[in-house]
């Protein structure tokens, strides 16, 4: 709940938010701005705490230091102390990790070459740009190995080629089975790598799932067929389809409820449909239907 | 570890905080103001007799020391109140406490870190005390821990009690709330006298209020000869560990207040 000092009134900031994310798994945490997406990550880290409710972490209460020990977090808006430099900023985190110095200047070294800042540990921190930060931050929560990574919005500020890179950073983790849980604006990017999704909306859950579960029911089919008499475009046409003639076959895209109908009328005009498949929607799409559908009803 | 890394992080913050060094250099300049009297009386000291000469100087010398002592209440207050609500307003805490450590580690790392900002100044104005009474032709022959135990331990009391407050309020009103409580210390205080309020609300802030006159180097010095008067060592003994037992009891104050406590940006 949020209250403002001096007032009576409270406002629920999150309400019947409830999901999971399994180990070795890539979960996106969705919602459009002010949704809730970072309070809820704030409860999961413990700097906030809910007021009803059960959460756990890697199985421990959120702020518990056994889980925080295996949790790398990158922040949004990520601040540093502005006078340290890079390598001074990772020496203090891993102090900070209870880790100690033994071998630490290869671990800066190659966490920074990791994220493409090597050559510039020694530049104070408030001398980096913007996407620079960001690739620090990541740098910092790489630090410790962690288990599982929190990111914030991980490829904010940074342009296409950083967000690739982080991108692949991302993966590469994935492939060495760590849990990530990010949250981002960046669906397309999201798609590519999470396996779970979970979107919320004004503080409540609009839905959470496996990825590929939740695109695959889609409310549209695609058909292609080798080729369709002109006369059949009108006829399919009123009965809502979207006809797309390329040089070797035909798409046709209609609704799942009407695709016996018209594979009964391609068949008719004795055209050879060669699949038939769903459409498989994207995850921009799908958040943009979920989302909208909250519009429509709020 | 955790703590000392803290401690450091924050000793090194506070050397760099713009305010603090503003606050010092008005201070320095204050210093030098004052120091003008102090070589005035001693350039005079063929025209005017000894005694009058050496009355200045001292009066002059006893001035500056609790100017100094004074500003350093206020240095570790402030310090205090700032090292934490700075990490909270810049959200440069959220990667500190996002890594394992106890909110009560933050916390004891940022006091342990005022603790060394306010050990450096402590030396300066033993210093400054030496080079006083250097000046004004004085000679300090106390034992030299007390002129630095004592002011220490007296800034880890305000500066517990405004980490305490910053917990809970905004650091301005959590620095603002510190000189009060001196004034109130000075007014309830043993050598305090008030006839308007009722006893029982003078004897409540009789003991709540840290007694800081307690922990007051000068009740040891004897500034018209600058030397140490003799004390059983059970006596510093009571009175340091009372010190400390009161910047414990408002440090654990602030851990339990601070343990529930919203991270969010101010």
């Amino acid at each position: 709940m949020y209250q403002r000092r001096f007032s009576k009134e409270r406002l629920p900031a999150l309400s019947n938010i409830s999901f999971e994310a399994a180990t070795g798994e890539v979960c996106a945490f969705l919602g459009p701005n002010g949704a809730g997406k970072t309070t809820s990550i704030s409860i999961l880290m413990g700097f906030l705490f809910a007021d009803t409710g059960e959460v756990r972490v890697l199985g421990e209460q959120p702020g518990d230091v056994r889980a925080k020990a295996q949790i790398g977090f990158l922040p949004e808006n990520f601040a540093f102390y502005k006078y340290l430099t890079a390598a001074e900023l990772l020496r203090l985190h891993l102090a900070l990790a209870g880790t100690r110095d033994a071998g630490a200047d290869g671990l800066i070294a190659e966490l920074l070459l990791k994220v493409k800042l090597h050559g510039y540990e020694h530049l104070k921190i408030g001398k980096y740009s913007r996407g620079m930060m960001q690739r620090l931050g990541l740098a910092q929560a790489l630090l410790a190995n962690p288990q599982l990574l929190v990111l914030d919005e991980p490829t904010s500020g940074l342009d296409p080629a950083g967000r690739n890179e982080v991108l692949e950073l991302l993966h590469t983790l994935k492939s060495e089975g760590k849990t990530i849980f990010l949250s981002s604006h960046i669906l397309p990017e999201v798609e590519q790598i999470c396996d779970r999704v979970v979107i919320i909306d004004r503080g409540r859950l609009v839905r959470a799932g496996r990825l590929n579960e939740l695109l695959a029911g889609g409310s549209r089919v695609e058909m292609i067929v080798d080729a369709i008499p002109e006369y059949l475009d009108s006829v399919l046409i009123e009965r809502g389809a979207a006809i797309e003639r390329g040089p070797r076959e035909v798409r046709i895209t209609i609704d799942a409820a009407g695709k016996r109908e018209i594979a009964e009328l391609l068949w008719k005009a004795e055209c050879d449909v060669i699949s038939m498949n769903p459409v498989k929607s994207t995850l921009q799409e799908f958040f943009l239907q979920m989302v909208g559908q909250r519009e429509g009803t709020a | 570890m955790k703590v000392r890394a803290i401690a450091l992080q924050t000793f090194g913050s506070l050397l760099r905080n713009k305010l603090i060094l503003l606050f010092l250099a008005g201070f320095v300049c204050v210093v030098l103001l004052m120091m003008s009297p102090l070589l005035m009386a001693k350039s005079m000291a063929g025209t005017i007799s000894v005694a009058q000469s050496q009355g200045w100087v001292l009066s002059m010398l006893s001035g500056i020391t609790s100017f100094v002592s004074g500003f350093g209440s206020l240095l570790a207050a402030w310090a205090a109140a700032d090292a934490v609500s700075t990490e909270m307003r810049s959200g440069t805490i959220l990667a500190v406490m996002a890594r394992p450590v106890r909110r009560w580690e933050f916390l004891l790392g940022k006091y342990l870190g005022v603790q060394l900002l306010m050990l450096v100044y402590v030396l300066a104005m033993f210093a400054l005390g030496y080079l006083l009474a250097w000046i004004g032709g004085q000679a300090i022959q106390s034992t030299p821990w007390v002129p630095i135990v004592y002011p220490l331990v007296r800034y880890a009391v305000y500066s517990a009690i405004a980490l305490l407050l910053v917990t809970v309020f905004h650091p301005v009103v959590s620095f603002g709330i510190v000189p009060v409580i001196s004034v109130l210390i000075s007014v309830f205080g043993p050598s305090g006298e008030v006839s308007f309020v009722p006893r029982w609300l003078h004897a409540a802030f009789y003991a709540v209020l840290p007694s800081t006159g307690l922990l007051s180097e000068t009740r040891f010095l004897s500034l018209t000869r600058a030397s140490l008067r003799p004390e059983p060592w059970t006596h510093h003994l009571t009175a340091l560990v009372y010190g400390l037992d009161y910047a414990l009891v408002c440090f654990l104050l602030a851990a339990w207040s601070f343990r529930k406590r919203s991270l969010s940006r101010l």
